[in-house]
């Protein structure tokens, strides 16, 4: 290196390109995605794709309370990974689909300002979460108490989404129905607060694996409505 | 271009003069980001064993939500990362650029020292957001953002002293290894930091391609800061205390300039098979199995310039530090290969593996190299020498024996976990399996933290006291002898 100047334009160039390709164009590039209509014809369906946003607020909770590092939200491809043979981890909940749940694609988080991909898998991917959902009351219930639904589970508490209250009258109607040794004392209930409904609405909005237009339906994912 | 000690006894006073002068110029700053770091990594130390614990037992201690795991691990991360190596890395630059370009820090010491509060406020302000439910759930950048701006002042206030003097003392015929990879970092970071934190806290949502900014950023991060600190920190102190030059230049250049081009692509490899473009996955994956070059090209070069010295491994705190964060670099760059391939990443693709890099490169490799540099500038700063070779040897060996538990322990559990995930027997399975699998393997990293917890609390004391003044008056450096005599150290080491 004869000079200063020299130096630091070499630094400058062996870094801008990473830079350049990967983060700049790409995120000009990604101003551009919107959603894609599908065609009556062609794809049997009509609307646009992704056809429903997940629901933010439920998402604020889920980052905040760092649910993201134990939990994934992508499907990998099949000649990666058996992701997509996993049992109700798609649309069809059947014990044995005819084809694997899709991987995702860029669009499938269009809409969301930042998608929680995961950062280790020690639950259940939740990519397609809501098909397989329970009914409200026991997602309430996995999140109140985990470990009322599976003894080995290693799921935190989140007793601070629920307010456990004296029950002045009637008990509740949300009042969770919990098993005599994860209830509260007599005379109390345990009712979500709206971050809780809030993450339940996420959970149940979490749906990735729509048809994707152009694709026909039998090399996507199993498209059944 | 090695300092080696000068014939005429006066020419050395002289250079020791200066040497002293440019000590004391640089002492308060230096000591300020050691001390509070070495807090910073205590505390993380001590999130570790925490964060370990709940995720074996979820309701260890109650239910509150401040220490729920997806609360505690994000903080543990951030501060060992933000609290510890970011501020103790700059203290190493911060010495190293001076002394290697013979420059006094002449003024903005007070500005560094503003700078330095306000980054710890940042860093404190931050982790007490993630705790008390202000997380982002961006690796890395879990603070809320409206830290990162006084985060970018701050490094930039420590990182311009840094430039002028580089730039004062630029020999265009010599080639300073150590001060190009500190530079390299002072450049590196803020382009990097600010990139991530625009496109991630000020541009409208990016969907999954923020996800694959913030692996990026992390990648970026420990490519082109940890390891450039660490490796310009290991070129400067294993000359300094061997007392041979670098055994070749070539090889420092050719070292250097590959982690330069290289290192800015890895990161999206860690979302293989995701939502990414497929291109973007596979050039990261392509990169982290390149820079195996680099890793191999500067591990070599240390070896040869160790050679022959191997005793003084046993005799020299610094150097025993330094030569195992700098035997670690090749350790996490093949940790990083096998996670970046696609034949071996996708197996451990979301295991606790990618935990283990990140600790292996932290702690392994970066925070010993650190380490062996505090154990040679502090007593030069404070003109006291260490207190205890117990310390000094207990710290060595509960890091080594903690840090090797954590990262053999994450390696096994990630493949573990991985084979637990993909095995085709159990598509219909629930998690019940994979999380009483990985028990054993939290366990034993709750009880590795609580040992490196442990070193660090009395890391922390004994540099506590050496900043008191309260070190032994001496001029002899403080040596773990092991049946050597201390003059088996060079002149130059004294220096």
């Amino acid at each position: 290196m004869s000079n200063f100047r020299t130096f630091i334009l070499a630094l400058t160039a062996s870094f801008g390109l990473p830079w350049l390709c990967l983060i700049i164009i790409p995120t000009i590039k990604y101003q551009a995605l919107t959603p894609i209509a599908y065609d009556k014809e062609k794809d049997g369906i009509e609307g646009y794709y992704p056809p429903a946003p997940i629901n933010r607020q439920g998402q604020l909770v889920y980052a905040r309370e760092g649910c993201a590092q134990c939990h994934t939200q992508m499907i990998r491809p099949t000649q990666l990974a058996l992701d997509g043979w996993r049992k109700g981890w798609g649309q069809d909940q059947e014990t044995r689909p005819a084809a694997p749940v899709r991987s995702n694609t860029l669009h499938d988080y269009l809409g969301e300002p930042y998608a929680f991909l995961g950062v280790q898998r020690i639950g259940p991917d939740l990519t397609n979460y809501a098909w397989r959902a329970p009914s409200r009351e026991l997602i309430h219930q996995l999140l109140y108490a985990p470990r009322s639904l599976h003894d080995w589970s290693t799921m935190p508490v989140f007793s601070n989404l629920y307010l456990n209250q004296l029950a002045q009258g009637p008990v509740s109607e949300k009042a969770l129905k919990l098993p005599i040794k994860f209830a509260p004392k007599t005379g109390y209930e345990v009712v979500p607060t709206p971050e809780a409904e809030a993450l339940v609405d996420y959970l149940l909005s979490l749906k990735k694996d729509y048809l994707i237009p152009g694709m026909t339906a039998a090399a996507a994912a199993p498209a059944k409505k | 271009m090695q300092t080696t000690p000068s014939s005429a006894d006066t020419d050395l006073l002289a250079d020791n003069l200066r040497r002293a002068a440019i000590d004391k110029s640089v002492k308060g700053p230096v000591l300020f980001l050691f001390l509070n770091g070495a807090f910073w990594l205590m505390a993380s130390t001590i999130l570790g064993v925490l964060a370990a614990l709940k995720l074996f037992a979820p309701s260890f201690l109650g239910d509150f939500a401040v220490l729920q795991y997806g609360r505690l691990q994000p903080t543990h991360i951030n501060a060992l990362v933000y609290g510890w190596g970011v501020q103790a890395g700059l203290g190493v630059m911060l010495w190293i650029m001076a002394r290697r370009s013979g420059q006094e820090l002449k003024s903005g010491k007070s500005a560094l020292y503003v700078a330095g509060v306000f980054w710890n406020i940042a860093v404190t302000l931050g982790l007490v957001s993630i705790l008390t439910g202000g997380s982002t759930s961006m690796e890395w950048m879990e603070m809320p953002k409206w830290v990162w701006p006084i985060m970018l002042i701050s490094f930039m206030t420590f990182a311009w002293p840094m430039v002028s003097m580089f730039t004062r003392a630029y020999r265009p015929e010599g080639f300073m290894v150590s001060t190009w990879y500190v530079l390299g970092a002072c450049f590196w970071f803020p382009w990097i930091f600010v990139t991530a934190n625009v496109a991630l806290h000020c541009l409208p949502g990016l969907g999954a391609l923020g996800a694959g900014i913030n692996a990026w950023y992390v990648h970026a991060i420990i490519l082109l800061f940890f390891t450039p600190v660490a490796i310009g920190s290991a070129y400067y102190f294993i000359p300094k205390v061997t007392g041979q030059p670098i055994a070749s230049g070539q090889l420092a250049q050719l070292g250097f300039w590959a982690l330069a081009c290289l290192g800015g692509w890895p990161g999206m490899q860690h979302f293989m098979g995701g939502p990414l473009p497929a291109w973007m996955p596979a050039i990261g994956a392509a990169t982290g199995v390149l820079l195996l070059i680099p890793v191999g090209v500067v591990g070599l070069n240390h070896h040869l310039t160790t050679l022959g010295k191997h005793d003084l491994v046993a005799t020299s705190p610094t150097l025993r530090f330094t030569f195992f964060g700098a035997a670690f670099y090749p350790v996490s760059g093949i940790l990083l290969a096998v996670l970046s391939a696609f034949s071996t990443g996708a197996d451990l693709q979301f295991t606790s593996a990618w935990y283990g890099f990140q600790i292996i490169a932290i702690y392994g490799f970066f925070s010993m190299c650190v380490f062996g540099a505090i154990y040679y500038i502090v007593p030069r700063l404070t003109g006291c020498e260490w207190l205890s070779v117990r310390l000094i040897r207990n710290h060595f060996w509960f890091s080594a024996y903690g840090i090797a538990t954590i990262v053999i322990t994450s390696l096994v559990a990630g493949i573990q976990q991985g084979g637990d995930l993909n095995h085709p027997d159990m598509w219909d399975q629930d998690f019940m399996q994979l999380v009483l699998n990985t028990r054993g393997y939290v366990i034993a990293r709750a009880i590795a933290w609580a040992l490196i917890t442990w070193s660090n609390v009395w890391f922390l004391i004994h540099l506590l006291l050496m900043v008191a003044g309260l070190g032994r008056r001496s001029s002899a450096p403080t040596l773990l002898h092991h049946g050597h005599e201390e003059s088996a150290l060079p002149h130059g080491a004294h220096a």
